[in-house]
This record gives C-alpha cells, structure tokens and sequence, in this order.
C-alpha cells in the first residue's frame, strides 16, 4: 500500500518535472533519490521508538486504556477513531491531548502540545493503530456533530493577509492543479490518506510534524494566522480533516515531501 | 506492581474530571482579527492605467514575487523589501496560479494571462476596471473565486493594485 503510493506520487513528480526544471520544483532528480531511500528508513522511525519510551515512562497501556474505558485489545481501534469525544474530558480532544490527561492522572508533568516528547509518543500512540482504516465517527454524538460542523466552518473562512481558506487550495475543483510546481494534493485521496498519515516526516522540512502542525504550516505559507494547537478550532479542523480519510489505512510514521 | 497501583490510582480517579489539564487555548480572538472584509467594488483612481517602465517594472516585480525575504532581486523604485516594522513586504505572487510572459515555474490554478493585451483588452473583451475590480477583491464578480484579495484587505495600497493591472494590460 505504501510503496503503491510513493509509486504513484514519484510518477506525478516525473510528468511535473518536464515543465520547468529551472526554479520551485517540486522535487530534483537528487530528492527523488534520497526519498527512495528514506521510504526504506524513514528517520521518523526512529520518532516512534522514542516515543515508545517515552510513553511507557508516562504510563502504560492498560492505565491509559482505563482511563478512556477501553480494553487494551480494543486500544488500536479506539485510536483510530480520534479525535473523538472522551467522558473524563468531557470534550472532543486528539490523541496528544489524551496523552496530557494521562500525565495528570499519574501526577506526571504535563507536557506541551507544541513539544518533542508530545510529538513522539503521539506518533507511537497513533502507530499502534497501523493495522486499522481510519474509523472516525463524526456522527457518534452531539459533540462531534458540532465539532464536525465547526471544522468545516474553519476549513471554508476565508481570512488573512490573502484572504485565501484552506479550500481554496484543497476543494475538490482545484485538487490536481499546480501552485507554482506543486500539485494541489487531495486530503481526501486514498493515496494520500492525509489524516491517516500524520505524524510524518517532511523531507522539505528535514523534522518529523504532527498532522496539526502541519496545517499551521500550510495557514503560514498561506498568510492565516496559525490557529494554536490544542483550540476548540484546531481540534475541529482536525476532525474535519480526518473524516475525509475515513476508511482509508492508517500507515504512520508517513513521509512526505 | 508498578502497573497495579497506577491500575489502582486510575479506577479511583476513573470519573475525575480532567478537562483542566489539558492545553486549550482560545483562538476566537485570533481568528476575530483574522477576519476577512466583505467583498467590495473597487474603483480606478485617477491615472490608474500607465505605460510608464517604472510603473510596469513595480507591477512586474509584485507580480512575480512572493515576498521581500524569498527574491533576490532589488525592488524597483517605488517599492520596499523590508518595511518600517522590520518585517518582510508581501508581494503577489501571482504567478503561483497564473502564467504570463517569462513566468518561472508558474501555476495553473488561475487563467493563463500571457498575451492580454492581444486576447483580451484588444477584443473588447475585457477592460482595465475589470481587472482592477479582479484583482481588488475578485469576489464581487465570483462569490466563489480561489482568487486572493488584494485590496480590501489592506495587503497594497491602490497605487500597487494600479502598477498590477497596468503591467498585465501593457503590451508585452
Ligand atoms: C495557498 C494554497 C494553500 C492553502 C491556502 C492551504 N494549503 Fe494545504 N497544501 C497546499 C499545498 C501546495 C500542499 C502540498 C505541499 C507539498 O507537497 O509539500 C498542501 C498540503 C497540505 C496537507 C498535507 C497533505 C498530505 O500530503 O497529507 C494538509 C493536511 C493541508 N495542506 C491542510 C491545509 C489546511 C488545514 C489549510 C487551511 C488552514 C490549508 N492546507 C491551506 C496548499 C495550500
Ligand atoms: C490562489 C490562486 C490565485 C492567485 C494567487 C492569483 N489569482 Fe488571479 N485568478 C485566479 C482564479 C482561479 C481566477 C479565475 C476567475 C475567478 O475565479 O475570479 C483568476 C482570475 C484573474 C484575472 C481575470 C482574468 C480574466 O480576464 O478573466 C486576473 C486579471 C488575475 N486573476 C490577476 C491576478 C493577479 C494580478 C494576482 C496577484 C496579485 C493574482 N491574480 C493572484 C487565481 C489566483
């Protein structure tokens, strides 16, 4: 599945190239390599390994299974339904957001969203779901019915120093085309399976990135304001987001370009 | 053991409320300021349309750059790179969505541009104002544009949005 993707990606890079090699290529002949090669040994690996660590010094799976009332044998198909609803947050949080509440409930420092630790125990937590299609339910209650409703909201608002929105880059009726060399990718694809994808490490930007993050990226190329982490905002664009992949594999850490 | 007593900790903490703990700012307020103007229709100052090079060498330059930070070349007179704030000057970027004469790695999410003057303004099919208003605030004509808004928002003065459209309409 993964090596389908990469091939498919590698070929739209190939008919793009022809273009004009001269200036914001996508991606020279050397990156095509060196991304050959990286699919091999993802450096994000090396992310979830830590990230493993990480967790387990934090709490363990049972506890942290017992915290949201799931099984641990259930814990890789709950997973692959975040960001969902959870009753001791009485919210709709993502999967670092848990991470947090299980530091509080073993008296552990609360790490910050925005840092390296939260990064990669998030992309173990979410590896352990690698076997599961995205299972996101943005019908399963009140709350994520609204939550669903306020991400599309955001994913549509058009603001900024452009006043673009993200769909004016990711509707379905510009996905294919190029800004400047860059084939406008479809969030919703099976080949991309985006939300299913994140954590993944970004070989434009030589670090492993959260899916979160990864939008605040696209809202600062795009002159938005970034939306902070953790927001009732951002949660819901995540929502939005990882619906659009419903059913589609989780296969994490990715990479990208 | 270990496991047992945080197993232990957790069933009793099992109905707390950990909402607390968890890092959840509040961006109404940025996305406030954020906000964008609703459409308006932007009409051409005086002397709006000019052949003068250095009025199509500034419409030139913003339209094919992004900002001061990411191009090499010198401004043109007229224009800054940096401003007084210290922060970078954000150019067009047009040529992200559109080609036009000696684009470089150019999109294609917005109409090819090149030979305007020839298709469009020669033929009566368009006229300056048009691609004024377009590039103003193209929502007054498509509710629904992916085009960016340029004046509205405060991102160039009239002068600039001026320089643009004399540059696309200019003979090239
Ligand atoms: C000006 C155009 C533009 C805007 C606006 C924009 N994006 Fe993007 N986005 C892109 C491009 C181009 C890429 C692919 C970049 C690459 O391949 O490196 C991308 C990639 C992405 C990806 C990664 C897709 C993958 O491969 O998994 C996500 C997720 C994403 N955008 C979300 C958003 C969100 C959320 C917003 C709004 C806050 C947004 N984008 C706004 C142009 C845009
Ligand atoms: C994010 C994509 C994007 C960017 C950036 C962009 N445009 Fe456009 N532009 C479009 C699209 C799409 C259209 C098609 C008409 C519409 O939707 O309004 C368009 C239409 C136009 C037209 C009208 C052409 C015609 O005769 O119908 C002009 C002129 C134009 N753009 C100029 C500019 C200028 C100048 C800039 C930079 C300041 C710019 N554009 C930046 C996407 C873009």
């Amino acid at each position: 599945m993964r090596l389908l993707s990469v091939s498919t990606a590698l070929v739209c890079l190939a008919l793009f190239s022809g273009v004009n090699a001269e200036e914001k290529m996508s991606m020279s002949d050397a990156d095509k390599a060196m991304y050959a090669e990286m699919l091999e040994n993802n450096p994000a690996d090396m992310d979830v390994v830590e990230g493993k660590e990480l967790f387990n010094a934090l709490t363990s799976q049972a506890v942290y299974g017992q915290m949201l009332g799931v099984k641990e044998k259930d814990l890789p198909s709950y997973i692959a339904g975040f960001p969902r609803f959870v009753k001791p947050a009485g919210k709709v949080v993502t999967l670092s957001q848990t991470l947090q509440m299980a530091a509080a409930l073993g008296a552990k420092s609360v790490p910050k969203l925005e840092s390296k630790e939260m990064l990669q125990m998030t992309a173990y937590l979410k590896s352990l779901a690698n076997d599961q299609t995205t299972n996101i339910d943005v019908k399963a209650n009140k709350q994520m019915q609204e939550m669903m409703k306020l991400g599309q909201e955001v994913f549509e608002e058009r603001r900024g120093g452009r006043g673009l929105s993200c769909n004016s880059c990711h509707s379905p009726d510009v996905i294919g085309q190029r800004l400047r060399m860059q084939p406008l990718p479809d969030l919703g694809s099976k080949v991309n399976a985006s939300a299913g994808t994140w954590p993944a490490y970004r070989m434009t930007k030589s670090e492993t990135t959260l899916l979160d993050k990864r939008f605040q990226q696209c809202m600062d190329n795009a002159l938005l304001a970034k939306i902070p982490l953790g927001s009732r905002e951002m949660v819901a664009l995540e929502v939005y987001i990882t619906n659009k992949t419903k059913g589609n594999p989780s296969q994490i850490p990715g990479l990208k370009r | 053991m270990r496991t047992m007593i945080l197993l232990g900790i957790a069933t009793f903490l099992g109905a707390a409320d950990l909402s607390q703990v968890i890092e959840s700012p509040d961006a109404t307020a940025i996305l406030k300021k954020d906000a964008l103007l609703a459409p308006k229709i932007a009409v051409m100052i005086e002397g709006c349309i000019s052949s003068d090079p250095a009025v199509i060498a500034r419409g030139k330059y913003l339209f094919h750059n992004l900002n001061g930070k990411d191009t090499k070349e010198p401004a043109p007179e007229g224009l800054v790179k940096i401003l007084p704030n210290g922060k970078e000057k954000q150019y067009g970027n047009c040529v992200a969505c559109h080609n036009i004469e000696g684009a470089q790695g150019y999109g294609n999410i917005g109409p090819d541009l090149s030979n305007y003057k020839g298709f469009f303004m020669d033929s009566g099919a368009r006229t300056s104002q048009f691609v004024y208003q377009k590039i103003a605030d193209a929502r007054v004509d498509n509710p629904k544009t992916h085009m960016t808004i340029n004046l509205t928002n405060g991102l160039f003065s009239e002068r600039e949005v001026c320089d643009l459209t004399s540059y696309i309409v200019s003979k090239k």
